[in-house]
């Protein structure tokens, strides 16, 4: 994966995926174009490093996971509010009525999760990783994972009732 | 496993994956299979997991993001100042040399000024050296590429960097602001890079007077002058401002 054909390839193939990623972490369109950037950047300079070819896509998230953790270090921290994530308390969402948020909407939702289950469920999401997957791009035990998705889709589901009051239960 | 218990497992579940594999899963699927309840809420579950992962997957991807990548390809292995153990050894010296610098040269909190300097040493230590988009030694068409592709082209240069030989420049952007970059041989094969970015840019734009400070392992110089604020980086010498400034 060395020569100009290659890595246009590769940026074809995954450019979109991380961005999308960059996107769920930063909600911010030049941070995320930043990201991505400098992850291929990187590969540009390291990826030859990679000895296994069907590596490469994680170690791609993987790497923009760390530049996105480097950049938050750098950043002022603001006080995050609790979010309630008991899931048997939560009425159920109408599909339907997700669907009519936006994308984007859905993304600013997700940054009102608490920062340590963003990553997780972004991942969980957006590609079909296997939760032993996203555990290595993260960098954290298997459990851990599941723990972070689960408690970081109840916060969601808590803040999409909230946005568009899209309970699946009917009227009394 | 109860009701509850099969709910709370399968809220993991993401129907067309791989996920009905993972052992838990597998037993909750088998007890859903026989609680027609735990059925419906599993059909409206599924139903808002495929209508979740569509939408994170539907988001628009910027325009320009792959051209811009494709750009920085064009970068070349660099020769890399400090691998040479005569400058590993002086590079030791300049480690010394940076915490009594650090004493004179405070640094400042994070901030986006600094974010952005962090960012293009960062680029030119990873990079070394471009095989830039134009080479040339003469500056005329560096300042048409640029202004072609709406970087700051009217950047001025300071006395000591009109002396210097240009070897070319590229067009870079940092949070979606362009961001010129214009390379000089320092004669002795190393480089020097000059960052010019608007200064509306900037929230803290840096003072008119330039400002030195070690970030990582280049010396930077950085000043505002009219519209735009100029970022000098380059391998640290003992009389850098006399020089270049």
């Amino acid at each position: 994966m060395t020569g100009d054909l290659d890595f246009e390839r590769l940026v074809d193939l995954h450019y979109g995926a991380l961005y999308r990623f960059a996107l769920s972490l930063t909600r911010n369109e030049s941070d995320a174009g930043d990201l991505t950037q400098e992850t291929f950047l990187i590969w540009a300079t390291k990826g030859h490093q990679l000895q296994d070819p069907a590596k490469v896509k994680a170690w791609l998230f993987t790497t923009l996971h760390r530049l996105f953790l480097e950049t938050q270090r750098r950043q002022t921290r603001f006080p995050h509010h609790e979010l309630d994530e008991v899931i048997d308390e939560l009425p159920p969402l109408a599909p339907e009525r997700v669907d009519r948020l936006d994308s984007l909407t859905l993304v600013e939702l997700l940054g009102r999760v608490d920062p340590q289950f963003q990553a997780a469920v972004a991942l969980f999401y957006l590609e079909d990783y296997a939760y032993a997957e996203i555990a290595g791009i993260l960098g954290i035990p298997l459990g851990t994972v599941k723990s972070r998705i689960a408690r970081g889709l109840a916060q969601l589901k808590h803040l999409l009732l909230k946005e568009t009051g899209a309970s699946g239960r009917e009227a009394p | 496993m109860n009701r509850e218990e099969a709910k709370r497992i399968l809220e993991l579940y993401r129907p067309g994956t791989a996920d009905a594999r993972d052992p838990e899963i597998a037993s909750a699927l088998d007890q859903e299979r026989g609680d027609a309840e735990l059925q419906r809420w599993f059909e409206q579950h599924c139903a808002l997991q495929r209508t979740l992962r569509r939408k994170f997957r539907d988001l628009p991807v910027s325009a320009g993001l792959k051209a811009s990548i494709l750009a920085q390809r064009k970068i070349v292995r660099p020769e890399v100042w400090w691998r040479n153990p005569v400058w590993l050894a002086a590079a030791a010296a300049i480690v010394l040399l940076a915490g009594v610098a650090s004493v004179w040269f405070r640094p400042r909190g994070p901030d986006r000024f600094t974010e952005y300097r962090a960012r293009m040493v960062s680029t030119a230590l990873r990079v070394g050296t471009y095989q830039m988009s134009i080479v040339t030694n003469d500056m005329a068409p560096v300042r048409q590429f640029m202004a072609a592709r709406g970087a700051p082209a009217d950047y001025r240069l300071t006395r000591g960097l009109g002396e210097l030989s240009l070897t070319g420049g590229d067009s870079l952007r940092w949070r979606g602001h362009p961001v010129s970059m214009v390379c000089f041989d320092r004669g002795d094969k190393q480089m020097l890079y000059l960052f010019v970015l608007p200064r509306t840019a900037l929230k803290d734009p840096p003072p008119s007077v330039p400002e030195l400070a070690k970030v990582n392992k280049l010396l930077t110089a950085s000043w505002t002058e009219g519209d735009k604020a100029y970022l000098l980086a380059g391998p640290e010498e003992a009389d850098f401002s006399r020089k270049y400034l």
